[in-house]
């Protein structure tokens, strides 16, 4: 079996054998390897939440992102919860590039009872190329109860936003009268949409 | 939860304004510390990833960081065990930041070398304060 670069598939099994080798150099080149095989997503999933290497977290979460699915997306959505934040910044970031994937998942995040998994959801809308995205942001800023949540929206917003945020942002405004911060973070971002 | 440790500074600011890192990679939230800080007197450096913190205070001396912890590239408590490692650079006093109020963030924090831990979001006021008391800065 050969791929259109000519490039010789590995046997799954074999592959799946070297993810859990000693060395990490060889774990990594298997980790490489798998994106050829779409089967091979769950297993890679779960080798991602044992691997201690950082080399071989990056390249198992680029051939996730190859083998990108909704399933995928969950399985990575999991570690927002994770205490070890170089693999929670990185499944947030793998997810940022799998909008079609974490789409199905996001209302699900950000109505999590844990304010600090709905700041994660929101830095993934902030960087997800999804025509609902900045909907989504407004929505949290017209609901969300935690002011952090609400400010990470705006921030986000600030990037995204549209003209029509604008009535959100100044109702928000209203909500955290006299938090200097929300106050600040609003002018901005405000600034930014109107494109001053 | 915020607590100041007792890591010794004793860096002579007389006749200088006390400079600052921020360390975070969120815009706005610079921009806020800058406005703040600014308007207490200390002269404000910004790096958007602790990756980027951790070459600035390589190569700049400050009296304070300030430092967020969720940070991409490399995490605040990354970034805190790395400067305490360097004997260069490792007695520079440390704020460090979290949307968690709860304990766990802040007993990470001080375990990586923190000398406060604040929670978001933080008054003009208390940050001032803090970051005078933490950088050993006199008001006049």
């Amino acid at each position: 079996m050969l791929t259109t670069a000519e490039t010789p598939v590995r046997d799954l099994a074999a592959l799946l054998d070297d993810l859990s080798a000693a060395e990490p150099s060889v774990r990594r080149a298997a980790a490489r390897d798998l994106a050829a095989h779409p089967e091979a997503a769950m297993p890679a999933c779960d080798r991602l939440e044992i691997e201690a290497s950082p080399s071989v977290r990056a390249v198992l979460l680029t051939t996730l992102i190859h083998l990108q699915s909704p399933a995928v997306a969950v399985r990575l959505a999991a570690h927002l919860r994770s205490e070890d934040v170089p693999l929670r910044n990185a499944a947030i970031e793998a997810l940022q590039e799998m909008p079609d994937a974490i789409a199905p998942h996001l209302q699900d995040l950000l109505a999590d009872e844990d304010s600090d998994v709905r700041i994660f959801a929101v830095n993934i809308l902030g960087a997800l190329r999804h025509a609902q995205a900045p909907e989504w942001l407004a929505e949290v800023v017209r609901s969300d109860p935690h002011i952090n949540v609400c400010a990470a929206a705006v921030d986000a917003l600030a990037e995204i936003g549209s003209l029509e945020t604008l009535i959100d942002l100044e109702n928000l405004r209203r909500r955290y009268d006299g938090n200097a911060f929300m106050e600040f973070a609003i002018d901005a971002a405000m600034r930014r949409i109107e494109g001053q | 939860m915020n607590k100041p440790l007792a890591r010794g500074h004793d860096s002579d600011m007389r006749g200088r304004r006390p400079r600052v890192l921020v360390v975070d990679d969120g815009i706005t939230m610079r921009m806020f510390y800058r406005s703040v800080l600014e308007a207490a007197g200390f002269l404000v450096e910004e790096a958007a990833n602790g990756m980027e913190g951790y070459e600035k205070v390589l190569t700049q001396a400050f009296d304070l960081m300030i430092v967020d912890i969720n940070m991409p590239k490399l995490d605040g408590y990354a970034l805190m065990q790395l400067i305490r490692g360097e004997p260069a650079v490792r007695g520079v006093p440390a704020v460090m930041i979290s949307t968690e109020a709860g304990d766990r963030d802040a007993a990470k924090a001080y375990e990586a070398g923190a000398n406060f831990y604040l929670v978001k979001p933080i008054p003009p006021d208390e940050l001032t304060e803090v970051a005078r008391l933490v950088a050993g800065v006199t008001v006049p």
